[in-house]
């Protein structure tokens, strides 16, 4: 199957088109037209893209296997779950949304419930005392504020 | 002489306590990141840029940190090629040539020490050259118009991709990519917003650290988490280490000579370390291979590659430093802490920062003595170290570097942008777009851009001044040979590198 190729040269030459055209529709800048204005670098790049892009649909290369379905969904669950850290810093506090999340990385990596709720309870509180005291670098302690 | 008292001015400020202990803890952490598998240098170092800035750390020290983490970091990438024949990263892969069959002999405590002696001479060697040669080249660079920098900028990219590069046109997709990505922002010369969307946080840009560490970290957490990779590998154990004096003097010869094919080809553009262990290795093997021992355990099979990878890891530094151009994916993480600690690397670093640039110099000195002290006596603890299983290894790595990225800015914004280069990480990765020129382009856009303008306002709009001097003329021309060489001698040298490989499985 010599499909992602396509597909992703596909993309990647709508994604030129747009940029292209976006580009061409900056105002002109104060003090008047020069012989390069803030559109021809991205004009350029455009074309570039452009040109790899159909290079890729037209040879595309074999395909590497994509994991299944599941996985994709877990990984997806992963992203949310970083996502959600990101989150939570400012409202939960450092401690409670890291130490949840570095557990469930590892729970999802393999290591059992218990031990990877150590690992991240363990993981946060070192990150939080190391950054808090020793560095003075502020990390919000949210709900837990003291 | 000059050169010889401003490096010597360089070894006060390197030798200093709080230089050495600097130098220390990078050449541990360094030598561990490089050991674990999948993490590699250019991940480690890009991880522990933002945590030297939320140290409030000093130019200087920083530096010095960061370039012995960067030493470390190729000294630690053939720990686990030869005790778990996995090379940490590519130009790893021909240690394990030679390396694994000596660790399954029994001999892995020697094959360690073999290699960190070579990788102390590789390093050794090659940075006296770069003492030698970036004054000269950073003069020479002098003479270099905006019209020649534009040239050079597209040779890096171009050159990029190595002569083993597989799909030239996926590093154009990936070089336009990140070229793209940092035209978003608030336009210099201007002051139009490019592709901002009058969002806030796209009016400075977006900043390369959250992109190397999302495209680097955060996708190889993706890939352990597909490949179940949770509980690690099997890994040959560790027996007591007798090393003589006469088995040194038997891999110094073999040592020496991959040293310097490894600086010559880190110096050339597009070449880079995973071609210069690869060259060391076969010309070691060509030189002395009289019993047909290589690939079976042969000492100078380990010694010529691991001084080859050492001493092109340092021969790189040179056009980094001199002409502002990265040649590996790690030396380019290594501008990008230049550009963010607000050094501008090129010809007049050499000029207005001597101080700097040679403590960094001497520094590399320092830290590969430290190194080679670290590394044979504690070498048992870095193979524990590496012991622990990735499943509690990757969540503990992710969470610091999401921190180092919160550290910046102390905004949300930031890790939800790193969540996002993971993701595009992980899909350009699976597509086999290469995923270093995209950091480049987001590195060097802006400096591409300005020096096309230059060149273009001098010349009042006339395009043909980018092809006006004999020297832009020759750059392009050898942009154009980068791209078109591995076209032709790429396949044919891919086949000999993985024949090679396959050959020593097989016995």
């Amino acid at each position: 199957m010599r499909i992602n190729d396509r597909v992703f040269g596909m993309l990647m030459l709508i994604l030129a088109v747009t940029y292209g055209y976006q580009a061409t529709l900056f105002p002109v800048p104060f003090g008047g037209q020069e012989s390069v204005g803030p559109e021809t670098f991205p004009i350029m790049l455009s074309v570039l893209l452009g040109i790899g892009s159909l290079y890729m649909m037209i040879k595309p290369d074999e395909d590497t296997k994509w994991p299944p379905l599941t996985m994709l969904l877990e990984l997806v669950l992963v992203c949310g779950v970083l996502v959600a850290f990101a989150w939570s810093i400012e409202y939960v506090g450092f401690i409670i949304s890291a130490a949840f999340t570095v557990a469930f990385l590892s729970w999802r990596m393999g290591a059992t419930i218990a031990k990877s709720s150590i690992t991240g309870a363990v993981t946060s509180l070192v990150i939080f005392v190391l950054f808090n005291k020793v560095l003075e670098l502020a990390l919000p302690s949210g709900i837990l504020g003291f | 002489m000059e050169t010889l008292s401003l490096l010597f001015d360089g070894f006060t400020v390197a030798l200093a306590p709080e230089s050495l202990m600097f130098a220390m803890i990078g050449a541990i952490l360094g030598t561990l990141i490089g050991a674990l598998p999948g993490l590699g240098p250019a991940n480690g170092v890009a991880i522990l840029i933002p945590l030297a800035f939320s140290l409030g750390l000093s130019a200087t020290s920083s530096l010095i940190l960061l370039t012995s983490v960067y030493a470390g970091a190729m000294y630690g990438g053939r720990i686990s090629s030869i005790l778990l024949n996995i090379p940490g990263d590519e130009p790893a892969m021909m240690t394990c040539l030679d390396g694994y069959p000596m660790a399954l002999k029994g001999k892995a405590a020697e094959a360690l020490a073999t290699s960190a002696i070579a990788s102390f001479i590789g390093s050794f060697i090659a940075t006296i050259g770069l003492v030698i040669l970036a004054p000269i080249l950073a003069k020479f660079a002098l003479k270099f118009g905006p019209a020649e920098y534009f040239a050079l900028f597209a040779l890096a990219f171009a050159t990029l991709g190595g002569i083993t590069g597989k799909n030239q046109f996926k590093t154009l997709i990936a070089a336009a990519l990140g070229l793209m990505i940092a035209t978003v922002g608030i336009d210099i010369s201007t002051g139009v917003q490019r592709f901002t969307y009058n969002s806030l946080h796209l009016f400075e840009g977006i900043d390369f650290l959250i992109a190397i560490v999302g495209l680097f970290a955060i996708s190889e957490l993706f890939f352990f988490l597909e490949a179940h990779a949770g509980d690690g590998l099997k890994q040959v154990a560790l027996n007591k280490l007798k090393l003589t004096a006469k088995d040194i003097l038997f891999v110094l010869p073999a040592s020496i000579r991959g040293a310097l094919l490894g600086f010559v080809s880190g110096v050339l553009p597009g070449a880079g370390a995973s071609l210069g262990s690869f060259i060391s290795y076969t010309m070691e093997k060509k030189a002395s291979d009289k019993d047909g021992t290589f690939g079976k355990g042969d000492p100078r099979g380990v010694a010529a590659p691991e001084a080859g990878n050492n001493g092109a890891a340092s021969g790189a530094l040179v056009p980094m430093l001199t002409l502002g151009v990265p040649g590996s994916g790690t030396t380019a993480v290594l501008l990008a802490m230049l550009i963010s600690l607000n050094v501008n690397p090129g010809p007049m670093l050499f000029q207005q920062n001597p101080e700097l640039v040679w403590s960094v110099i001497a520094a590399l000195f320092v830290g590969n003595l430290v190194l080679l002290l670290l590394n044979i006596p504690m070498v048992g603890i870095f193979v524990k170290l590496l012991s622990i299983p990735p499943k509690y290894l990757m969540p503990i790595v992710t969470m610091v570097a999401a921190v180092g990225i919160y550290s910046i800015t102390s905004s949300a914004v930031d890790l939800y942008f790193m969540v996002g280069f993971g993701v595009m990480g992980y899909v350009l990765r699976k597509i086999d777009i290469p995923l270093v020129p995209v950091i480049l382009g987001m590195l060097l856009g802006p400096e591409m851009e300005k020096n096309l303008r230059h060149a273009l306002v001098l010349s009042d709009g006339d395009w043909t001044t980018l092809l006006s001097s004999g020297l832009s003329i020759g750059l392009w021309s050898v942009a154009l040979a980068g791209l078109l060489l591995p076209i032709l001698v790429g396949p044919i040298l891919r086949a000999k590198m993985k024949r090679s490989k396959a050959a020593t499985e097989e016995a």
